[in-house]
């Protein structure tokens, strides 16, 4: 059993706090993403698990231990750094083999270490490489050394982060789907740290969305796409943002906002005068409706779709459009539908979701 | 015509690379060789106070100097003294500068201390260690295993001396050195399970080993070179003891015989070179370079 789990743990450097009061259960062969902006304490949390921080205050526990005293060399876990962390005077091969041969008791004899090692490169697709050093090796490539250095002694659970920041575009993308085919095959906990919500979307079975400090939601991708808990999720959330405004609640079921009036599905649980802030997601908009009025002041053509981009009342809004939707120009006035359906109010002053 | 352009672009900046290299080429050509030359000069031919004549002796001359019971003392008084010197040097400052590679308040107050020597002369820490060393009434009065008036332990009372002057330098350095590993590769080598020590020889010495080959060779030189703290300590003595090469070299410049001193300093020269050659192609093959 590899599930981890805070509680209540908190970390403080000096007076500033990078980790404050957090509880998260994270189960056995989960794919947790800890998703947040820099500095909002999901490197810290990570490093906690990892050993290479100490934790202020509450329990750390792997599997059925308390780990908050135990040195990082003694945990069961193996980490990928952002950097990869390579040992540039050894081979590939020494490098994947490090972890084996780094602790002297239980140590595998040197035949079991060479298939291991084998099999590690196997996986990654490093087997040619096996006898260069990281410096004659490419970006990718090198991720790929630190992952097979991660594997390789089977750890129970999976630290990695932000591995993927250092590579181009392209090698992102078929890499993130390269280590959700690993975390299948492997069958162990992972824990993933990344500031890219794109990362977090397409890797995750569940993330755990974090802002100075603190955990804000977590769930599913998918839930708390559809349903995030309070603003700073919403607006964190998605690409193109949810686009928010700021308005009055009329009834439950509709808010008025600066040029329109927003119809709300669910109903909101606080009172009609109640302060709120409407959101909707680009592909909850359509224009040539009758919600909002929007004055277009930008257009952004995607290919597959346009983006475009209007002033509603003070704040500026996204609206998705077909690649073969009639075309808008720059000035022109629309007006916005809105699918009640999938409409989001948070109290502007809590930022707390109420619907 | 582009032909010709392009030679006068090349011959412009082939003008300007030598424009640039003068000031230094000068500088050397004072200080370096100019007196090689002298230096050859003197060991060729071989001059009497009492006259003007010269008398060329030739590579015969300089090899008869150089086979002489004279040279070889000093030349296994050098060796000696670099074995001393260096490997305790090195050993030292990369001790204290893994003692100091931490993290901890006040750690930089230790920084400081352990690189003081460096801004002291030979001559002060020299009279110091004089101090220290004193048979009346030093700190060290009864360490016979230093007595500078015994001919046994004379020359490991100057090698301690001149370990503790260089030992500010070599701290610096290597510190430096191990302040340049990326502090992921400590973490990362610490959740492989490497405890403090093994991951010291496994992942620290390799990678600092470019600076350790640097110290290699300064301390080597540093030895071959050593003249002040003999001058002050021991005035080679007791019975010549501790004369090393150089401070033969200079003892026999002051007398009217250029020849046979010149002779040895060019004994020393391809010493020098030799070791400092030999350095280099033995530890490049275990030295790892970051490319």
């Amino acid at each position: 059993m590899s599930q981890v789990t805070f509680t209540h743990v908190s970390k403080h450097f000096g007076d500033s706090i990078a980790v404050d009061d957090m509880s998260l259960q994270i189960d056995d062969r989960e794919f947790m993403v800890l998703l947040g902006p820099s500095g909002c304490g999901k490197t810290t949390a990570l490093r906690m698990i990892a050993g290479l921080e100490t934790v202020t205050s509450g329990d750390v526990v792997i599997g059925n231990t308390r780990v908050n005293d135990i040195a990082a060399s003694d945990r069961d876990i193996a980490m990928v750094f952002q950097s990869y962390a390579l040992y540039p005077h050894m081979t590939v091969r020494k490098n994947i083999e490090s972890p084996l041969v780094a602790r002297r008791n239980g140590r595998l004899n040197s035949t079991e270490r060479a298939r291991r090692v084998a099999d590690a490169a196997d996986v990654l697709g490093l087997g040619d490489y096996l006898d260069r050093k990281p410096g004659a090796l490419s970006g990718g490539q090198r991720q790929r050394v630190a992952l097979a250095r991660a594997i390789v002694r089977r750890p129970e659970v999976f630290l990695m982060d932000e591995p993927l920041s250092n590579l181009d575009a392209k090698l992102r993308t078929q890499t993130r789907l390269e280590l959700v085919e690993l975390w299948r095959r492997l069958e162990t906990t992972f824990i993933y740290v990344t500031h890219d919500q794109v990362e977090a979307m397409t890797m995750g079975s569940k993330i755990a969305v974090m802002t100075a400090g603190k955990l804000q939601q977590v769930g599913a991708p998918q839930a708390v796409y559809e349903r995030p808990a309070n603003l700073f999720v919403a607006a964190f959330i998605g690409s193109p943002p949810m686009n928010l405004l700021e308005g009055v609640l009329e009834t439950t079921q509709a808010a008025s906002v600066p040029g329109g009036r927003v119809p709300v599905a669910n109903p909101a649980s606080v009172a009609a005068g109640a302060a709120v802030t409407v959101g909707v997601r680009p592909e909850n908009l359509h224009v040539g409706g009758s919600d909002v009025e929007a004055t277009v002041a930008s257009i952004e053509l995607l290919g597959h779709e346009r983006n475009v981009i209007c002033n509603v009342g003070p704040a500026r809004w996204v609206v998705r459009q077909g690649a073969h939707d009639a075309p808008l120009h720059v000035g022109d006035t629309i007006g916005l539908g809105v699918d009640p359906d999938y409409v989001h109010v948070f109290d502007t002053a809590s930022t707390a979701r109420v619907n | 015509m582009a032909v010709v352009a392009a030679r006068s672009r090349k011959a412009k900046e082939a003008l300007m690379a030598y424009a640039m290299l003068a000031p230094l080429l000068a500088v050397f050509a004072v200080f370096a060789y100019y007196p090689f030359y002298r230096l050859f000069q003197f060991a060729l031919f071989q001059k009497f106070s009492n006259s003007d004549e010269e008398r060329f002796v030739g590579f015969q001359g300089i090899w008869d100097n150089l086979s002489s019971d004279e040279f070889t003392s000093g030349l296994w008084t050098t060796l000696k003294f670099m074995l001393y010197t260096v490997p305790a040097g090195l050993v030292l400052g990369v001790l204290l500068a893994t003692a100091a590679h931490r993290r901890l308040k006040g750690i930089k107050i230790f920084q400081t201390i352990f690189s003081s020597t460096i801004a002291s002369s030979v001559a002060v820490s020299s009279v110091v260690f004089l101090t220290l060393i004193n048979r009346q009434s030093g700190f060290f009065q009864n360490v016979e295993f230093l007595n500078l008036e015994r001919t046994g332990s004379a020359l490991r009372g100057v090698a301690l001396s001149s370990v503790w002057q260089n030992i500010g330098l070599t701290f610096i350095i290597v510190l430096a050195g191990m302040q340049a590993i990326p502090e992921e590769i400590n973490e990362a080598a610490t959740l492989d399970g490497y405890g403090p020590i093994r991951r010291f020889f496994r992942v620290t010495v390799p990678m600092i080993s470019p600076t350790l080959l640097f110290l290699a060779v300064v301390l080597v030189v540093q030895a071959l070179q050593a003249y002040a703290q003999i001058e002050l300590l021991t005035l080679g003595g007791p019975q010549g003891s501790t004369e090393t090469l150089l401070y033969k070299i200079t003892e026999l410049q002051s007398r009217t015989d250029l020849q046979t001193g010149a002779s040895f300093a060019l004994g020393l020269f391809v010493l020098t070179l030799l070791i400092s050659v030999g350095q280099f192609v033995m530890l490049n093959r275990r030295v790892h370079y970051d490319n």
